[in-house]
């Protein structure tokens, strides 16, 4: 038998005959008669063999066509024919050199507008210099996994639209997210790798450092990033501030009413300091108050010092909160203009907030909403952070609850910007990992939807800080139930075959990233964001830490795939939801019973599906036709969602979409649609916020079109006309009348003048 | 020369080919702008209806 063979590029290898024997058995698979025993792939791979001349080198095409030889002469026709078409489809990704080039040709000379490859991400702006430099990088990097580093078929289904493997391009490269403890990262203060940056001492400076931990942190993965516990995080800033702004006022008190000097006064404010061992704090004045008067002799009263407490109390007060604001104000404008990733996007920037009910806390939580909703420079909407309100029974969610009123300012404010989204510790999959005071026990989501909660690899460590999604791939599930034709067993049957695809896929990558060291991530893991990397040296493997994060498959299309199977989505009939519950839980047990094999974290992603949402149905349009209410539109639905276009009630959709999101442990989120009148009844938007939280919803919010006029700065609801400066989409309006609409609203942009 | 000039300031019109800003949401995230979507995504956006109470 031959030792040697030559691949395509000239390169001589050792001969392995179980590359024959996994080449037949796949094409086998793909067919569904024929089925081959252990022994019949045996038998025909040894026939292979056989065939090869044993005194010349063969190459792997004529290898290829003895496997076409043998299958025929043996019978197995259809797997013949499989196998031809597999051979098929590698030589035309052997040949897509030249497409890689025309889409570099496209990318180079086309703009955004009139290409929608450079609209795949519509938080990346690819028409500037560095945003088409990161599609050519992306680009090249898809081109070559696609053909040297994914196995055959896993490769084929990707190309094919069987599945999608999301941001393939940093297959080699990283982790998606993480859930960043600011708490912890500020202590003692940290570094980004370009220099270290000493434990911050005001609530202006928590809320720049905050961004930066963010923007590093973006750098070094291919996903968001996102602080679960922002509230508690930005608390020990306020009180920082308070701290400082209360000896200020002190001074100040001390300076006027004994009529010192500055220096004089200093030196009062530093003998108080030395005397006494606890510091002014808002939530318990009492405590320094009591210390303070035991401060007192003959020229300085308890009398004076009682009001001198008073005076500072106050002030300190009212400068903090202003503070406060100025930093929430600071932080929303930071997170919507600094670049990362070579300057094409700003981070993907999530924060997780609402249940902390100390004093400081709800000042940060008030000011951020107050910032929120006055908007940027000029008026407009804030992209960034995605801003998650977590609604907790007890503490926010009814009248006489101590952060009822921030729930109540957190509804106004998502009522006019569309922010915050709101998220439920009470359901009860979130509420099983909940131990009150604990933040690191409270749901947390990340950007477009993440959820990293439970952890088969350390039950003890079911946390959100430091953790995250390593990768996900989503199966393309419309696909699976056209080619059911109505055959239930056989759609489980293949929806099985594509899950398996898909663990030995994530495996895969996951292996790819154990390879790599915490030098590899100066950030995430060298300055010890991610769980149990703290432990580690810089040329320490990451593979055992990493554990922590989870290995995601996600679904697009539930609605499509029900209607293929039963003329029906679950929006229309109750037996198509029963069914469609039957799926995804199928899909759930599927994970778990992975997780507990291998002990990593499997879990079911409720896909976000940006990019994904034309890529399949496009494929699929070509494979099948336009069939209705399947394939004719643009876009499969989003997830486990009721179509988009399908009229129903607000609570219906909530109803119908909430036991879904028990299902998605990786993530879900369900929406509501409202028109602009309606959303203005806060009472209404909160009444339907209630009932996500009552139905068991995970993560939820409220769409309203929020329009702005950039010429007169105007936000609300436009539809053709501007109602403040009358004028349509493209139409100009004179200075004058800019003029006179600014004297009543002082917030017309002069921009345009 | 100055009242000319500020006579003419005040005929000058502005906003001459200035769209309109939509924000949506998709995903989770928010877009400042519809003109960003996928072709994908702006077909999803165009079709979805509201949802009564």
């Amino acid at each position: 038998m031959t030792d040697k063979i030559q691949k395509r590029n000239g390169t001589v290898v050792a001969f392995d005959s179980v590359k024959i024997m996994n080449a037949i058995s796949a094409a086998n698979k793909a067919v569904e008669a024929e089925t081959m025993t252990p022994t019949d792939l045996l038998f025909l791979t040894e026939k292979v063999c056989n065939k090869l001349p044993k005194d010349e080198l063969s190459n792997v095409e004529q290898v290829q066509d003895y496997v076409e030889e043998t299958l025929i002469q043996y019978g197995y026709t259809k797997t013949a024919k499989a196998y031809i078409l597999y051979r098929a489809d590698h030589t035309k990704i052997r040949n897509s050199e030249g497409d890689l080039m025309e889409i570099y040709e496209r990318l180079t000379y086309s703009s955004a507008k009139d290409e929608d490859i450079k609209r795949e991400n519509a938080n990346i702006d690819a028409d500037t210099a560095m945003g088409t430099m990161l599609k050519y990088g992306s680009e090249g990097s898809k081109y070559f996994i696609d053909n040297y580093v994914l196995p055959k078929d896993i490769a084929a289904a990707h190309m094919n639209g069987d599945i999608h493997i999301h941001d393939m391009d940093f297959y080699m490269l990283t982790e998606t997210c993480c859930q960043i403890d600011l708490i912890r990262l500020f202590k003692d203060g940290f570094s980004t790798g370009h220099g270290h940056l000493n434990e911050p001492q005001s609530i202006r400076s928590y809320s720049a450092l905050a961004c930066i931990a963010i923007q590093a942190n973006q750098n070094e993965m291919h996903g968001g990033q996102s602080i679960p516990n922002f509230d508690y995080a930005m608390a020990g800033g306020v009180a920082k501030t308070y701290v400082k702004e209360y000896f200020k006022a002190l001074k100040a008190f001390f300076r006027l009413k004994l009529g010192v000097s500055a220096c004089k006064a200093d030196e009062l404010v530093v003998k108080i300091k030395s005397k006494i061992k606890v510091k002014p704090t808002m939530s318990e004045p009492d405590i320094f108050n009591e210390a303070l008067l035991k401060c007192a002799d003959e020229k300085m009263t308890e009398e004076f010092l009682a009001s001198a407490d008073a005076y500072a109390c106050e002030t300190a007060l009212d400068l903090t909160e202003k503070e406060t604001y100025q930093a929430m104000e600071a932080l929303v404008h930071n997170l919507n203009t600094m670049n990362s990733r070579a300057g094409a996007q700003v981070p993907f920037s999530s924060i997780n907030y609402g249940t902390d009910t100390s004093p400081e806390a709800r000042m940060v939580i008030r000011n951020l909403l107050l910032a929120t909703e006055a908007g940027l420079g000029g008026g407009e909407t804030p992209i960034f952070p995605v801003q998650i309100f977590k609604v907790k029974d007890g503490i926010n969610y009814k009248d006489g609850d101590p952060n009822y009123d921030l729930f109540r300012l957190a509804i106004k404010t998502s009522a006019q910007r569309l922010f915050p989204n709101f998220s439920f510790i009470d359901a009860p999959f979130n509420l099983q990992y909940y131990k009150p005071g604990d933040y690191n026990t409270e749901i947390a989501y990340m950007g477009c939807r993440t959820r990293v909660m439970g952890n088969v690899y350390d039950p003890t460590r079911e946390v959100t800080c430091g953790r995250g999604n390593l990768s996900f791939t989503s199966i393309n599930l419309p696909r699976i139930g056209i080619e059911a034709k109505g055959d239930i067993d056989k759609f489980y049957e293949m929806l099985d075959e594509k899950i398996d695809l898909v663990i030995r896929q994530l495996i895969h990558r996951f292996k790819i990233q154990c390879t790599k060291k915490v030098l590899n991530y100066p950030f995430l893991m060298g300055q010890g964001i991610w769980i149990d990397s703290e432990d580690l040296d810089y040329e320490d493997s990451v593979a055992e830490v990493l554990k922590h994060g989870t290995l995601s498959v996600g679904f697009i299309g539930l609605a499509e795939t029900l209607k293929a199977l039963t003329g029906k989505h679950h929006g229309e009939s109750e037996e198509a939801q029963k069914l469609g519950l039957e799926i995804i839980g199928h899909m759930r047990k599927r994970m778990d019973d992975e997780s507990k094999k291998t002990g990593l974290n499997f879990t079911l992603l409720a896909t976000p599906a940006e990019g994904l949402s034309g890529r399949f149905i496009k494929m699929d349009q070509k494979k099948y036709g336009k069939m209705e209410g399947i394939t004719d539109r643009e876009y499969y639905t989003n997830s486990f969602h009721v179509p988009v276009y399908y009229p129903i009630k607000a609570y219906k959709k909530i109803e119908l979409e909430a036991p879904y999101h028990a299902l998605t442990n990786a993530g879900h989120i369900s929406y509501v649609e409202l028109d602009g009148d309606t959303c203005k009844n806060l009472e209404a938007f909160e009444k339907i916020i209630k009932y996500m939280k009552e139905k068991g919803i995970g993560y939820g919010s409220i769409n309203h079109p929020v329009d702005r006029d950039p010429v007169c700065g105007y936000t609300g609801v436009i539809d053709e006309v501007c109602p403040r400066c009358g004028r349509r989409a493209g139409e100009a309006v004179s200075v004058e009348k800019l003029r006179e609409l600014r004297k009543r609203y002082p917030n017309v942009p002069k921009c345009c003048e | 020369m100055t009242s000319t000039n500020a006579m003419n300031q005040e005929d000058k019109m502005v906003g001459q080919d200035v769209g309109f800003e939509r924000i949506r949401r998709i995903t989770g995230y928010l877009v400042g702008t519809t003109e960003r979507f996928n072709n994908a995504k702006r077909a999803e956006e165009r079709d979805r209806v509201k949802h009564g109470i």
